[in-house]
């Protein structure tokens, strides 16, 4: 499920060239990039990236580097889309249902989905997104995959996977629940990453942008990062100030505003992956019609990826969407059940 | 109104794995396989609270006792969008829940299928704000 995707000459810059040659142009409008009263290009608004939910991050092998879906291609994932909704509008679903891949449940792992029986939410839950003709989230490299990760990521994440199956809790339904920093930053309330929070992915993904002279913000629904970017030039804070989200300097380029963010900390994560401190984020936001305003992010990490990565998505204009207090430790119930679970579980055996 | 809570143990193995990259918290460290609950029991509130609303509801139990359990249910942005609103389930309303247990104990669910007593759905209404294609 995802829709199409229309690329400004700006946001361009970062595609490959096989990429540019299957973009479809845009058509020709009489929509003018509007300004702000100091002269700004003016992007604010609230942006949300719901509709490319569907759109997986990272491209079928089998469509190559294909950017965009075949006319044929496109309708088969219109008719999922379909089926999906229509089995999402089911009076009850079925354990059977929402343990079926194909059926789309939300949160059905391995773990909650044993034996046919699942503990996964309902399907109502989830947004699907819109299809788009867009392959994958990723543009480049060429056929839509994350490169690799470097020999020395790949060893932490396999040292990272002993520790985790070396513990006593390993084998617990639901895994191991020692302390909070078991917990995902996501799950700890501490962030998604930069990148995590505006990659559309289940729901709450608005975003707001709001321009001040001298200041773009970038508000993220999930989960309450906003973003204060300076683009008067000022030069990135010392080194030794290191944040989960980086700190992010702006300036245009044309009509397109172009983002550089470093000064990670070590840890913080694009997606599920840790990333160094070396970690340079380039965003790009270009409007490309009144209620379009396309957005790429390339990932320059050397220290885990062997080469950098683009995911670029349009997002679309929505006034009427609101997006609400996220006061997310305070609502975070989960935290406390799993780790009054996995007490209980450890009680249960050792008798008591 | 009629209240009747049961819960069922089923000895189900089950494997621990990995999240797949960007994944939604775990249900399975949250809530027990093992322990599924039918739960018919009156609105009392229902917290619109990010990541995740909770209704609670007072069930009374075989012996008489009334229990307000909490059951966690879907982000208020996507109800709202979906057609849920405040009026959908106002204090008072009756439903049936079915799902499963906290792992703690607590009286916490997950609802699987949330319903009327008459069966129908609880969510129905909303017709799905993404079965537009895009242009």
């Amino acid at each position: 499920m995802i829709r199409s995707f229309r690329c400004t000459l700006a946001a361009v810059v970062l595609i490959p060239a096989a990429a540019l040659a299957q973009t479809k142009p845009t058509p020709a409008k009489t929509w003018t990039q509007p300004k702000t009263a100091w002269g700004d290009p003016d992007i604010q608004g609230v942006w949300p990236g719901t509709a490319m939910i569907g759109t997986p991050l990272e491209r079928d092998k089998s469509l190559g580097t294909r950017a965009y879906l075949t006319e044929d291609e496109y309708a088969k994932r219109q008719d999922r889309a379909k089926n999906q909704s229509a089995i999402d509008s089911e009076e009850t679903v079925s354990d059977l249902t929402r343990c079926d891949p194909k059926r789309g449940g939300l949160g059905n792992t391995a773990t909650t989905c044993s034996n046919g029986v699942s503990i996964g939410p309902p399907l109502y839950w989830d947004d699907r997104g819109k299809p788009s003709k867009q392959a994958s989230l990723v543009m480049d490299p060429p056929d839509g995959r994350i490169p690799a990760l470097t020999p020395e990521a790949q060893k932490a994440a396999a040292d990272r996977a002993a520790a985790r199956r070396a513990r006593p809790c390993a084998g617990t339904a639901g895994g191991c629940h020692d302390s909070w920093e078991d917990e995902s930053l996501w799950d700890r309330c501490i962030t998604r990453g930069t990148v995590g929070s505006i990659v559309p992915n289940t729901y709450n993904q608005g975003n707001q942008i709001l321009q001040t002279p001298g200041l773009v913000v970038l508000r993220n629904e999930m989960i309450h990062e906003t973003r204060v970017i300076p683009i008067d030039g000022r030069p990135h804070l010392p080194a030794g100030i290191r944040t989960w989200m980086g700190d992010s300097r702006g300036h245009w380029d044309g009509n397109t505003l172009v983002v550089e963010t470093t000064n990670f900390r070590n840890g913080t994560v694009v997606g599920n992956t840790p990333a160094s401190e070396n970690l340079k984020l380039t965003e790009r936001f270009a409007r490309a019609s009144a209620d379009t305003l396309n957005y790429s992010v390339t990932i320059d990490d050397p220290k885990t990826w062997t080469k950098p990565w683009t995911i670029s998505f349009p997002l679309k204009n929505e006034p009427n969407y609101v997006l609400y207090e996220y006061a997310c430790h305070e609502g975070n119930y989960y935290m406390l059940n799993a780790l009054k679970g996995a007490r209980a579980e450890e009680e249960k055996k050792n008798g008591r | 109104m009629s209240t009747k809570v049961f819960l069922a143990s089923a000895a189900l193995g089950l494997l621990a794995a990995g999240l797949p990259a960007w994944a939604h918290h775990s249900f399975a460290a949250e809530f027990d396989i093992n322990k599924p609950v039918k739960l018919q029991g009156t609105v009392t509130q229902m917290e619109w609270i990010n990541p995740h609303s909770w209704i609670h509801i007072d069930v009374k139990e075989p012996d008489g006792k009334v229990v307000n359990w909490m059951v966690e249910g879907g982000s208020p942005n996507i109800l709202l969008r979906r057609g849920f609103t405040k009026k959908s389930l106002e204090p008072g309303t009756v439903i049936v829940v079915d799902g499963y247990q906290a792992k703690s104990g607590d009286a916490r669910a997950n609802g699987a299928n949330i319903t009327f007593p008459d069966g129908k759905r609880l969510f129905l209404g909303g017709s799905n704000p993404n079965e537009q294609p895009q242009k």
